[in-house]
């Protein structure tokens, strides 16, 4: 058995799918045949198909079971076509159980046309939207609809814009440092189970389960709703997993970064996470090294490695001849005096 | 790794105190515990991960046990959903 388990969705109906990209999305589509029942059709793959040669008659590999977009070319091609010629041509498709047919760019195919696809139990649609951006929305709906999905074991939260997995033995306190965090102003996307979701090859969005939410437990406590009692201010919904903080108790035998924080990675669903881990030990402050570590990051991110700058100065100083003995950072007279 | 098939047998299915006494027996063993629904695989050790599965009367589970006493917590779990929870069937 393959561990951890992945899941994803293999199916979504046609009727899901155009309220998605019209509510969510914002796209605009109209139902050309309102009488076929798009709940009954279901798209399974995120690519899409252009139909040019299907309708010129070679089916041989068509993939009939994408959702078939006719842009310009189409349904100018369908148009030079005699009535009986065009009737055929569009047979090809209607032939095969294809999940939908969509019109872009406000093309129209003659009503007859239409009338085949309604026979055939193949919802038709119309956008207004020009074919590569109409494409390119749906495409990247349907990705994220069939995208890799696991539940992930640990809390996530936005701290000053980067999204920190926390992960670690149950017990060991993640949950306490996510509610320290929200309480010092950051914003929790989810506790105890984040959704993680495969977006393109290396960004990884987290999210919490739509029955729990932001719904949190405290051991000794129980649950706790941070929504409530925070406010809006210190939840948001999904954010990209960045680092994954590990947090572990304290072990004699391993060694831990002393100059480069981050090192490790974690992988979840084949993407590799940059990882810290954090040793847990009597006083340690974690949410300010939580806090510490994502300003770091930012840091790094933006071109500056404390690391790497420390490291520098010190090989130029190990270069220079001078005084061997460490100096003063700062003459008293020279600035700030008092 | 031991893997089992468990039933929800008692009629409430596995709320807010099915839950609890699920994480209690799990949380008493050292080996890692999972419970998956559907590939939708949750720590058992984790009360907001049980709920999360929102498992009815009559759904199927795979309990995943992994450790050193995996065979007595395989065991003390599967009982648990044997007797519904002690709860009606």
């Amino acid at each position: 058995m393959d561990r951890p388990r992945t899941f994803q969705k293999e199916s979504i109906t046609v009727a899901f799918m155009v309220r998605q990209l019209r509510e969510t999305v914002g796209v605009e589509v109209t139902p050309a045949n309102d009488a076929v029942d798009a709940a009954e059709r279901s798209v399974t793959e995120s690519t899409l198909h252009r139909p040019g040669l299907a309708l010129t008659g070679y089916v041989d590999l068509f993939t009939h079971q994408r959702v078939q977009i006719l842009g310009n070319t189409e349904t100018r091609y369908l148009r030079q076509l005699d009535a009986a010629d065009r009737r055929a041509a569009f047979g090809h498709l209607t032939q095969f159980s294809v999940p939908c047919i969509v019109l872009t760019d406000g093309n129209e195919v003659d009503a007859s046309l239409v009338d085949m696809a309604t026979e055939a139990g193949i919802p038709v649609y119309r956008t207004p939207l020009p074919t590569v951006q109409f494409m390119s929305s749906l495409r990247n709906f349907l990705a994220d609809q069939f995208a890799l999905q696991r539940a992930v074991h640990g809390s996530l939260v936005d701290v000053y814009g980067i999204g920190l997995l926390l992960i670690g033995p149950p017990g060991i306190g993640k949950s306490e440092v996510a509610l320290d965090l929200v309480e010092r102003g950051h914003r929790l996307v989810a506790d105890d189970v984040v959704i993680a979701t495969q977006r393109d090859e290396s960004i990884l969005m987290g999210a919490g389960t739509d029955l729990v939410q932001h719904f949190m437990e405290v051991r000794g406590l129980g649950l706790v709703d941070i929504r409530s009692m925070f406010g809006i201010r210190s939840i948001r919904f999904q954010k990209r997993i960045e680092i994954v903080v590990h947090m572990e108790l304290w072990d004699e035998e391993k060694e831990y970064t002393r100059i480069n924080m981050v090192k490790d990675t974690h992988e979840i669903l084949g993407v590799d996470l940059p990882m810290v881990r954090v040793p847990i030990t009597p006083g340690k402050n974690i949410t300010v090294i939580c806090e510490v570590i994502a300003t770091n990051y930012l840091l790094r991110h933006y071109g500056h490695d404390p690391a790497e700058v420390f490291t520098e100065r010190l090989r130029n100083r190990i270069q220079q001849e001078g005084p061997p003995a460490p100096r003063r950072g700062i003459e008293y007279f020279e600035r700030d005096y008092e | 790794m031991i893997e089992r098939e468990v039933t929800i047998r008692n009629r409430a299915g596995l709320h807010t105190r099915p839950a609890s006494m699920l994480v209690k027996t799990a949380s008493r063993f050292e080996s890692a515990v999972y419970l998956c629904r559907d590939n939708y695989e949750i720590n058992g050790k984790s009360v907001i991960g049980v709920m999360t599965l929102a498992a009815e009367q009559g759904a199927v589970l795979t309990l995943v046990v992994e450790g050193e006493d995996e065979t007595e917590a395989a065991d003390a779990i599967e009982a648990l959903f044997e007797d519904g929870f002690g709860e009606e069937l």
